[in-house]
C-alpha cells in the first residue's frame, strides 16, 4: 500500500537562498509523525512546500497517490492535506465565528461545515465564549485556536501543525497539547512540528530530526529511545543555528 | 427654501456616484491592497460600451447597460491580469501599481479616443420626465439613481460581509497565506475583486452616460471625487466609504450654492489636506 504522503528529495527555498536540501520522508495511512531539531533548520519551510506556498525546486510530493508538487494551495487543500501555520494570526479584522465559517470554504469542506464548527467551539472552549471577538484582539494561545480550529474547518484527511504551542505559558500549552491530543485519538493522522521531544513521542509514531534543510535522523517510537538519549541526539549533534 | 432642497437633492445625487464609484476602489483596496487609478477610465469605457450597443447598435438602453457592465469588468480583469498580479508581493509593489494603473488609465483614454473618436455623444435615459421631490425638481432618470445606489451598495455589502465568497476576498486582503491555506485561490480572488470593482465603475459610466456627455476623459473627475472620498472616509470599510460618498456629494452641492462652482473644488482640496493631517485614517477610519 503507498503512503498516505510522500516527499521524495525536494529542494526547495526562498529566491536564491536554498533551504530544503533533497529531502525525503514518508508518511503511512493511520499513523502521524513528529517533526524536530534546531530552529531555523527547515522545518516551517518544508510544510509550506508540502501545502503549497512554496513551490520545490526538484523532487516530487504525492498526497494520497496524487503528485501534488505543482498544485496550488487551494487544490491541496480541498485534496484534503491541511496546514496551520506557525504563529499566525489568521484574518486580523474577522470575527472569530466569521473566520471559522469562512475556513470551511474549499468545497470538500462545506458538507457538513456546521457539525465541525460545533467540534471546534467544544474541543476550544475559549473560541466559543468569544465568537464575536476580532482575530487581532486574541491573545497568542487563542490564535493558536483560532489557527488549529480554521484548519479542522477544511475537513483534514491529514492535519500538519506547525509548532502549536509555540510561545505559550504552561498551562496554555497544556491545553493546547491536550486539544491536539484529542484530534489525533479522533483519527485525524497528524505531521506535528514541536520542540519538545517527549510531547511529540506521546503524540506520534515516528519521529524526523530535520537539520540543515534535510532529515538527519529518524525515530521509531518503538526503538526505545528513553528521555536522555533523545536529549542526546537533540543537543549532541544538533548545534544552535 | 426651494433653493435649500433642490441642492439636498442634487448633493444626494453627486454623493450616489461617488459612493458607486469610491465602494469599487475599497473592494479593489481590501483585497490587493493596491489604488487602482484607472478606475475612472473603467467607468468611461461602461459608457462607451453602453452607448455602442444602445445607440450604435441601436439594441436599446437597458442591454446597453448590461453591456457596460460587462465590458469594464472584462477589462478590469485584464488590467489586474497584466498589469497587477505580475508586480503581486514585489517590493515597491504600491508604487509600481500606481504607475501601472495610471498606464493603463492612459491606454484607455488614447483607445477610446481612437475607437470612438472626439465627438461628444450621450445616451438617453432610463425613462423620460421629470419628477417633483419637495419643490425640487429631477428628472427620472436621476431619481432612479438615487434609489439605485443604496441598493447596489447594500447588496455588495450584503456579499463581502455574508457570503463566503464576499469574505474571501476581505480574507486574502488581511493574510494571504492563511487564506491560501484554508483553500481560497488568492489569484481568482483577485480577479474577482478587480472584475466586481470595474463592473460598478461601468454601471455607474452607463447611468451617467444619460446625465452628461461621454467622453474619454469624463471618468477623470469622478475619480478625483472618490479619491477625495476615500481619503475621507478610509478604505478600509465600505460602509464608512459610502457614508462619506454622500456627505462630500452633500457638501459639494452645498459648496456651489454658497461660494460658486469655481472655489468648490478648491475648497474641497482644502478640506482633504486637513483630513490628511488631522486624521490620516479618515475622517471614520480607525484613529
Ligand atoms: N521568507 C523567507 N525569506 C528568506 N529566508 C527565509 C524565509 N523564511 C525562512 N527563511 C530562512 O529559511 C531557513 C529555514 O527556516 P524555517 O523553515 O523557518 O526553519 P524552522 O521552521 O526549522 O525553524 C532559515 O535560515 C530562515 O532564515
Ligand atoms: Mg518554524
Amino acid at each position: 500500500m503507498t503512503a498516505l504522503l510522500s516527499v521524495e528529495g525536494i529542494s526547495a527555498g526562498y529566491g536564491a537562498i536554498t533551504v530544503l536540501r533533497d529531502l525525503t520522508l514518508h508518511v503511512g495511512r493511520n499513523e502521524s509523525i513528529g517533526l524536530f531539531g534546531p530552529n531555523g533548520h527547515g522545518k516551517t519551510t518544508l510544510l509550506r512546500t508540502i501545502s503549497g506556498l512554496l513551490r520545490a525546486s526538484a523532487g516530487r510530493i504525492h498526497f494520497d497517490g496524487a503528485d501534488i508538487s505543482r498544485q496550488r494551495p487551494a487544490t491541496i487543500v480541498n485534496a484534503g492535506l491541511v496546514h496551520s501555520p506557525q504563529a499566525n494570526t489568521m484574518f486580523g479584522d474577522m470575527a472569530i465565528a466569521e473566520t471559522l465559517e469562512l475556513a470551511a470554504f474549499a468545497p470538500r469542506a462545506r458538507a457538513g461545515a456546521k457539525q465541525r464548527m460545533e467540534q471546534v467551539l467544544t474541543l476550544f472552549p475559549r473560541l466559543a465564549e468569544r465568537r464575536k471577538q476580532l482575530a487581532r484582539t486574541l491573545s497568542g494561545g487563542e490564535r493558536q485556536m483560532l489557527s488549529i480550529g480554521c484548519a479542522l474547518m477544511c475537513d483534514p484527511r491529514l492535519l500538519m501543525l506547525d509548532e502549536p504551542t509555540l510561545g505559550l505559558s504552561p498551562r496554555l500549552k497544556e491545553e493546547l497539547a491536550e486539544a491536539v491530543g484529542a484530534i489525533a485519538r479522533s483519527g485525524v493522522p497528524l505531521i506535528v512540528v514541536e520542540q519538545d521531544v517527549e510531547f511529540l513521542l506521546a503524540l506520534t509514531q515516528r519521529l524526523y530530526m530535520i537539520e540543515h534543510g534535510a532529515v538527519s535522523r529518524e525515530i521509531d517510537r518503538n526503538d526505545g529511545l528513553d528521555h536522555g538519549q533523545v536529549m542526546q541526539l537533540y543537543f549532541g549533534q544538533g548545534g544552535e543555528a | 427654501m426651494n433653493s435649500i432642497v433642490a441642492t439636498l437633492v442634487s448633493g444626494i445625487l453627486l454623493g450616489s456616484l461617488y459612493a458607486l464609484m469610491a465602494s469599487g476602489l475599497s473592494v479593489v483596496w481590501t483585497t490587493l491592497g493596491v489604488f487602482n487609478f484607472a478606475h475612472g477610465a473603467l467607468m468611461m469605457i461602461g459608457a462607451y460600451a453602453a452607448w455602442t450597443v444602445s445607440e450604435g447598435m441601436g439594441l436599446g438602453l437597458l442591454p446597453g447597460i448590461l453591456a457596460g457592465v460587462a465590458t469594464a469588468a472584462l477589462c478590469g480583469i485584464v488590467i489586474e491580469y497584466l498589469l497587477i498580479r505580475p508586480f503581486y508581493g514585489t517590493r515597491h509593489m504600491l508604487l509600481v501599481t500606481v504607475m501601472t494603473t495610471l498606464a493603463a488609465l492612459i491606454i484607455l483614454e488614447k483607445g477610446a479616443q481612437l475607437i470612438w473618436g472626439a465627438k461628444l455623444k450621450q445616451l438617453p435615459r432610463l425613462v423620460t420626465g421629470d419628477v417633483s421631490i419637495f419643490g425640487a425638481t429631477i428628472s427620472w432618470h436621476e431619481a432612479i439613481i438615487i434609489l439605485l445606489a443604496p441598493i447596489v451598495l447594500l447588496l455588495l455589502w450584503r456579499f463581502t460581509a455574508m457570503t463566503n465568497r464576499g469574505r474571501s476576498l476581505r480574507a486574502v486582503g488581511q493574510n494571504q497565506d492563511a487564506a491560501a491555506l484554508i483553500g481560497i485561490d488568492v489569484p481568482y480572488a483577485f480577479a474577482i475583486a478587480f472584475g466586481l470593482a470595474a463592473a460598478l465603475a461601468g454601471l455607474t459610466g452607463a447611468l451617467l452616460g444619460s446625465i452628461r456627455f461621454i467622453t474619454p476623459v469624463m471618468g477623470s473627475e469622478p475619480l478625483v471625487k472618490a479619491m477625495i472620498v476615500v481619503i475621507f472616509g478610509g478604505l478600509g470599510s465600505l460602509g464608512a466609504t459610502a457614508g462619506a460618498a454622500y456627505v462630500i456629494g452633500l457638501l459639494e452641492a452645498f459648496l456651489i450654492l454658497w461660494i460658486g462652482l469655481y472655489w468648490t473644488p478648491f475648497a474641497l482640496f482644502l478640506l482633504m489636506i486637513a483630513v490628511l493631517i488631522f486624521r490620516p485614517n479618515g475622517l471614520f477610519g480607525r484613529a
